[in-house]
């Protein structure tokens, strides 16, 4: 998100409307107006809209509350154990589950792989075929050869 | 954006470091707290929100990498929205229709000494939105870029909150426009 800069010499309708939104203490203004800020504050008008922010600020200022007890402290603090214990197992378990998918996801796409790739076997039985040659099936001829004789 | 000064902190107690559990609830529980004070108006309520918040960040810990925010900004966003989730349950209002203006009307008159009452009234009586911005900037002290970050609104509508929230609070609690 951009800082937006005020161009030139600051005047006296941006310094009331950065008044307006930040109130009279120029540390809460936008940094990047703050040095253009701190010159026009030294004039009669920037002055004056300083000190009509600053009756508000002393009402804000006001409202204060008190510190925390021990106890929320001990009991935020004995939380903590717990929760971070089970988080860190939470952490583990997914490691794990993730570790073990991926390893899954591996072992489908080498047997896909390997499917793909690898040629088509033969049938045994085929293979086993005495008749079978290595100019082909060759049986059929065979017989016809020994019913000629 | 410089370093963030809470990483390291957050990465030892990833790590299950106790002292940094410790260091990190003293840095933290009373900016957590004030804010859902001052959002809520109600400090048990402010009380359940801070120890939710932790929760989170508990959880979080191990597995907490810096984006764009800092992680204290972060936290804010947690913590209100935690704050939200209970103003919506008081059904002050809806997520649909958020009042946009206040009720301006002034504040009865306090007795000497009452004016933190009178000033939690009149910060209750103004806009959600407009209270949270004034939360952030002015009691929280977050840069503008921080949050307008943690409400998720660009820096020109945060100045418009800001605006109109204090000049809400100014006819309450000055009961005229400021001037002399």
């Amino acid at each position: 998100m951009a800082e937006k800069r005020t161009e030139g010499p600051m005047d006296a309708r941006r310094f009331a409307a950065l008044a307006d939104a930040y109130g009279s203490a120029l540390h809460r203004w936008p940094p990047a107006d703050q040095a253009a800020a701190m010159l026009f504050a030294e004039t009669e008008q920037g002055f004056a809209i300083l000190a009509r922010a600053g009756k508000l600020d002393a009402m804000l200022d006001r409202h204060r509350f008190e510190a925390p007890s021990p106890a929320l402290h001990r009991t935020i603090v004995a939380r903590a154990a717990t929760e971070v214990r089970q988080e860190r197992r939470r952490r583990f378990w997914w490691l794990g589950f993730g570790l073990a998918g991926a390893g899954l996801a591996g072992a489908v796409a080498g047997l896909a792989l390997v499917t793909v790739v690898s040629p088509d076997i033969q049938p045994d039985h085929y293979v086993m075929d005495a008749n079978a040659t290595s100019f082909g099936d060759a049986g059929p001829d065979a017989d016809q050869t020994e019913e000629d004789l | 954006m410089g370093a963030d000064p809470d990483e390291e902190l957050v990465r030892r107690i990833g790590a299950g470091d106790p002292a940094a559990v410790q260091a990190m609830v003293a840095r933290k529980l009373p900016r957590i707290l004030a804010l859902a004070t001052r959002m809520l108006g109600d400090p048990a309520e402010a009380e359940d929100v801070a120890q939710e918040t932790f929760v989170r960040i508990w959880r979080h810990a191990s597995g907490w990498r810096r984006g764009h925010a800092r992680f204290d900004t972060w936290i804010h966003r947690v913590a209100l929205n935690l704050c939200y989730d209970r103003l919506r349950r008081r059904r002050e209002w809806t997520t649909d229709d958020l009042p946009e203006v206040a009720d301006e009307a002034p504040l009865p008159d306090a007795m000497p000494g009452d004016e933190e009452c009178k000033v939690n009234q009149a910060l209750q009586r103004i806009a959600p939105r407009q209270r949270e911005a004034i939360v952030l900037v002015y009691y929280q002290e977050l840069s503008n870029i921080e949050a307008a970050g943690a409400m998720q609104v660009s820096v020109d509508a945060l100045e418009s909150l800001l605006a109109r929230g204090r000049r809400a609070l100014q006819a309450m609690l000055i009961g005229d426009d400021g001037n002399d």
